[in-house]
């Protein structure tokens, strides 16, 4: 079964992005998972938790945005 | 009309509205074979990840308009609010200062009283470009006006360059930041040799046990070493790359949303890209705050 480049190039970018969104995902879920527990344990401590949430989701966040611009590169240079 | 009722039947209207140009616009009209509504007419969505030359034969993006526009902006804001500077702040200069407070007392949090005054500077001009780059990409007439076949303007974030300029300034200030704060000792991190030539002293005395621990520590230390600068390195990617995803990403959705369902819906999306522009450029001054606090205090191994 022969697969012509175009098509094993969108196969690629499909499977990338899919496969690629699953840990970030998760990743950033537990986080937030963690940032509500210790807002229930302690909301006075509101400031700090939520500074920290935002960077800690912006950490796992951008591997998944290094999987988008392989995605991105895939589709329009190759 | 009771103001519930009023505001149900203004919901139900929009979303009316919203069906109706879904099913009148590019995506009706690819299901039902016929030509789209005229004033609903919206092009497939088209990429140009590299920033296009308006003029054509001058060397200037449309990306490199866009950062004058920022910089002028904030220039004008700034000077606005320092000209007939007032004890009791009013007006321009009160919301000025009000951002300026918010923004030092945030750093003050992360890195202390000593640290904060050094990178204040940088760490809000960073924050204010990326901020004004990232909204100013919203005001309409971004990407829609063109000339000789390309944009006019475009969000300077979309273009690869400004965040790898951003990103190398920020990594090449924490790091010089930590040598001069800590000296050449800031080196040891990267290559400790410590423990490599206290094992080579006891191998050359004769203790066998002591200088082969010595050893196997002094090289673990050399690959944790190695493994740190390689990791600092790479900061210059993820920084650049964090913000350029996220913001190409963002026009590509806004995009790929006008496209398909014309009236109604983009505006939610607006409301996203805001404020996804604003949580980027928190990130990045964040970010650069934090591991430039990280480099500067000596290590408690």
């Amino acid at each position: 079964m022969e697969i012509s480049a175009e098509a094993a190039k969108l196969l690629a970018v499909g499977i990338a992005m899919g496969m690629g969104a699953i840990g970030p995902g998760i990743g950033i879920g537990l986080i937030g998972r963690g940032a509500m527990e210790a807002l229930g344990r302690n909301p006075e401590a509101r400031g700090p938790i939520l500074t920290n949430m935002i960077l800690a989701i912006a950490f796992a966040e951008s591997v998944a945005i290094y999987v988008l611009v392989v995605a991105i590169l895939l589709i329009f240079v190759v | 009309m009771t103001r519930n009722r009023l505001v149900a039947v203004m919901a139900l209207l929009t979303l009316a509205v919203a069906i109706a140009s879904f099913i009148g616009g590019s995506v009706g009209a690819l299901i039902a074979g016929r030509s789209p509504v005229a004033l609903l007419a919206v092009g497939a969505p088209h990429i140009e990840l590299p920033p296009g030359h308006p003029f054509v034969s001058l060397p200037i993006t449309n990306t490199l308009l866009a950062t004058w526009m920022t910089c002028a902006a904030i220039t004008a804001v700034f000077v606005l609010a320092a000209r007939r500077a007032r004890l009791v702040p009013t007006g321009v200069q009160n919301v000025v200062e009000y951002v300026c407070e918010f923004a030092s007392g945030f750093i003050e949090e992360m890195v202390g009283k000593e640290q904060e005054r050094r990178m204040f500077p940088l760490v809000m001009t960073v924050f204010l470009f990326v901020l004004v780059n990232a909204w100013f990409g919203l005001v309409p007439g971004f990407e829609t006006l063109r000339l000789n076949g390309t944009a006019l303007l475009r969000s300077a974030n979309t273009d690869i360059n400004v965040p790898l300029m951003l990103a190398v300034t920020c990594v090449a200030s924490i790091e010089l930041w930590a040598l001069r704060s800590r000296g050449f000792a800031y080196l040891k991190t990267f290559v400790d040799l410590r423990e490599l030539s206290t094992g080579l002293r006891c191998l050359a005395r004769g203790r066998m046990r002591d200088g082969l621990v010595g050893l196997f520590y002094g090289l673990l230390y050399l690959g944790v070493g190695f493994l740190e600068f390689i990791g600092h390195a790479t900061r210059i990617i993820s920084f650049s790359f964090r913000l350029f995803g996220n913001m190409t990403a963002g026009v590509v959705l806004t995009g790929v949303v006008l496209f398909f369902v014309p009236l109604v819906l983009p505006s939610l999306f607006y409301g996203l890209e805001a404020l996804f522009g604003f949580v980027q450029a928190l990130v990045f001054a964040g970010l650069t705050a934090v591991f430039a606090y990280a480099a500067v205090s000596s290590p408690q191994h």
